[in-house]
């Protein structure tokens, strides 16, 4: 910003007959507010609405519910009785719950860090394939990403079915994998971790690839070739010059893969009713509707709903000040 | 069969669409009902007479039938009954009817009573579908589990149709070993309806009612006996996965790694379906299909588990008064004789006969005479959908300790009946 100032001296400017002055220096300490600043909160205001109804509203309500003894009868119409914190002690002194809360961040961990890697080198592997190819795999990653987890879900079962699946009958007859004749893959709660891993960073991979490459074009070439010929390696190059340009983009990316796998149901739902043991299977996501819709209990539910919402919140904050860190450098 | 009724649901979906688009005229001109049937049990037969009645009866008005699956039913019930879009009439099964009664989410039909059937109405059903002297939910039918078995792998193993529920397990084990890798008694782990029988001719019992709590019995003496035996069966006979559900049974019947399975009566109609259907059955073994009533551990029939269906209306219903006339066309007898044919108990006592006098027919009629309930407690539909039975078969189909497994599933029926 070009401002004239009458306390600081003229300088020329190439422009002929033009003099400006240096900005004057920002006072130390907190940035000044901007006067007159109605504008932007008037554009934010129908977005606020929107959001105040679809989400603020929701979770008021869920939040009244943890508080409430609320079963099937309150749903119908009955008035709830009020419990306060007891819901929320129970939560906190089930056992149950940390399991499932522990087993939620594992498997949420393990996920976010293989379709990091996986969506990684897919998209440096983007940046070097040829056109055709490089179309013909992101089609391919376009219509993954594009299927309804359910219907993945239900696939990607049928593939892994004890009796007649694919799986089984390859490592069967092709690798002859005796053992693994009528396998459940689902039965063993390891086992039913590693095929629900698949199906969630198999959906998850296509976003992070494309993602990760549209920031892989941004990276300057130059900078690269200049690396290249002061004879740093690829391995180099990637953690010294593209990880640093895209370190925001991996930011926002994993901040959504935590949120996303953290929060998992559908998934793991379907693959529920496919096989295995619910009580040794159930995440986070799971529990919840397990606790709430099927068995009931919905103030109890909403409490671990409400435990879930904080830590969910909790960890995002973490991630989203180091975003905003990352872009006041 | 399965193929006609996803044409109907596509028919029904179109409908529903339509119905939006004239939507908002008001009056009981044009209205909609909707009614929400569970599964494929219901016969197409039946469904179209439901339909062309209630629109004759009716005309201007329409009614739309929504297929709904059995897998997750209570979570679905709770939450769209208790919508502002909520369906008309519903199936819900007669299990889980108590969790919805006594919440309030049906209708008072107790003035209709007489109307749909009165005293002529199964009244083990009218029991599970009224609460606090109230009439909510008539019953719809009842489906009895019968065994179907294979008439030449019997014959060849040099078995004959068990008499006692020992000789029931003795023989499928000998399937079992003179077929290596198919089940004399196909029996996938989560199916735990099939086990009932075998806690209750042991002399056991899921729950019991003490006072105003309920006691859970599967750890008893009697029960094990009962889970030890299912476990045999189990790992001894059966070669389904140990942890998949009881759907398409006709699969492995059909392609010959089934020898017996135990499975509710209409099961007959997914066996003998067209090989070109979109659920393909094998109509080819129509004469070497076999079926009797599950024998009891003293001969006779066992006590098996008295599935079937229970219908109210919602008591959210647009348009209660046309939903009551949708009912009494359901418990009409007409409507219901067509159950009866298709190999369903009706919901009436007078209508036994339209079962026929054939051998499925027989072995229904010992089925369902000497069938039982599940606790009768408005909590047990949330045992049922938290999967704790699932998941006790399970471990035991995996060959857990029969004992310990049983005492953790006390617990947690407890922890759910008495909460």
């Amino acid at each position: 910003m070009t401002t004239v100032d009458s306390e600081l001296e003229p300088v020329p400017s190439a422009v002929s007959g033009e003099r400006l002055t240096a900005p004057r220096p920002k006072p130390a300490g907190r940035p000044r507010r901007r006067q007159g600043g109605f504008t932007p909160y008037a554009l934010l205001t129908p977005a606020l609405i929107v959001l105040a109804l679809i989400v603020g509203w929701p979770l008021i309500q869920l939040i009244i519910t943890s508080f409430q003894k609320f079963g099937r009868a309150q749903v119908f119409g009955a008035p709830p009785e009020w419990v306060w914190l007891e819901n929320y002690a129970k939560v906190l002194t089930d056992p149950v719950f940390y399991g499932v809360l522990s087993r939620t961040l594992v498997f949420a961990a393990a996920c976010v860090v293989l379709t990091m890697l996986v969506g990684t080198l897919i998209a440096l592997m983007m940046t070097r394939l040829p056109k055709t190819f490089r179309t013909l795999l992101s089609v391919g990653m376009l219509l993954a990403w594009a299927m309804p987890a359910l219907t993945a879900t239900v696939v990607w079962g049928w593939m892994f079915d004890t009796a007649y699946g694919v799986i089984n009958h390859v490592l069967v007859n092709t690798f002859g994998l005796e053992e693994y004749f009528q396998h459940s893959w689902l039965i063993d709660p390891l086992s039913f971790f590693f095929v629900a891993g698949i199906i969630i960073v198999w959906g998850a991979v296509p976003f992070t690839a494309f993602t990760l490459y549209a920031g892989l074009t941004q990276v300057p070439d130059e900078v690269l070739e200049a690396a290249q010929l002061d004879g740093a390696g690829g391995f180099q190059r990637f953690r010294l010059i593209i990880f640093p340009y895209l370190k925001p983009v991996f930011l926002i990316v994993t901040i959504l893969q935590v949120i996303w796998d953290l929060r998992v149901f559908t998934q793991i739902f379907a693959l529920q009713d496919i096989g295995g043991i619910r009580a040794l299977t159930s995440t986070l996501g799971v529990y919840i509707y397990q606790t709430s819709i099927a068995g009931g209990e919905f103030g109890q539910g909403g409490a671990i709903a409400v435990v879930t919402a904080i830590l969910l919140m909790s960890i995002s904050i973490y991630y989203v000040r180091q975003v905003t860190k990352e872009e006041e450098l | 069969m399965r193929k006609l009724g996803i044409v109907a649901l596509g028919a029904a979906a179109a409908l529903t669409l339509a119905g939006c688009a004239s939507g908002g005229t008001g009056g009981e001109e044009g209205a909609e009902i909707r009614v929400w049937l569970v599964g494929t049990d219901t016969p197409d037969e039946a469904r179209e007479y439901l339909v062309d009645t209630f629109e004759e009866e009716h005309p201007g008005s329409t009614l739309v039938i929504e297929e709904q699956s059995w897998e997750g039913l209570v979570d679905r019930l709770t939450t769209s009954l208790s919508g502002s879009d909520s369906p008309d009439v519903v199936e819900v099964g007669n299990t889980q009817a108590s969790a919805f009664t006594s919440a309030g989410a049906f209708l008072d039909i107790t003035e209709y009573y007489d109307e749909l059937g009165g005293d002529d109405l199964l009244p083990g059903f009218v029991e599970a579908g009224s609460y606090d002297d109230k009439f909510y939910a008539a019953p719809l039918y009842s489906g009895s589990r019968l065994v179907f078995y294979k008439k030449d792998a019997l014959a060849a193993a040099g078995l004959s149709v068990p008499t006692t529920l020992d000789d029931y397990v003795a023989n499928g084990k000998a399937l079992a070993a003179a077929n290596p890798g198919k089940s004399g008694i196909w029996w996938p782990g989560q199916d735990w309806y099939n086990a009932l029988p075998f806690i209750w001719e042991n002399g056991g019992e899921v729950a019991v009612p003490d006072g105003e709590e309920w006691d859970a019995q599967l750890s008893s003496a009697e029960s094990v006996a009962g889970l030890t035996q299912v476990q045999d069966v189990m790992t001894n006979a059966s070669a389904a996965p140990k942890d998949a559900n009881e759907t398409g049974p006709e699969v492995g019947f059909c392609d010959g790694t089934t020898l017996q399975l135990s499975a509710p009566s209409w099961v007959k109609w997914s066996i003998l379906a067209p090989a070109d259907a979109e659920a393909p059955g094998c109509p080819d073994q129509e004469a070497n299909l076999g079926v009797y009533a599950l024998p009891g551990k003293d001969g006779g029939a066992a006590q098996v588990f008295a599935g079937g269906s229970n219908i109210g209306v919602s008591a959210k219903s647009a348009h209660p008064d046309l939903a009551v006339d949708a009912l009494k066309i359901i418990l009409s007898d007409e409507f219901q004789t067509i159950y009866g044919k298709g190999g369903l108990v009706p919901a009436k006592l007078s209508l036994a006969d339209t079962l026929g006098t054939d051998e499925v027919a027989q072995a229904i009629a010992a089925a369902a005479g000497n069938a039982k309930l599940t606790p009768a407690s408005p909590k047990w539909a949330d045992v049922e959908a938290a999967g704790i039975l699932q998941d006790l078969f399970v471990k035991i189909a995996q060959g857990g300790d029969v004992q310990s497994l049983a005492e953790a599933a006390d617990e947690e029926i407890e922890a759910i009946l008495n909460s």
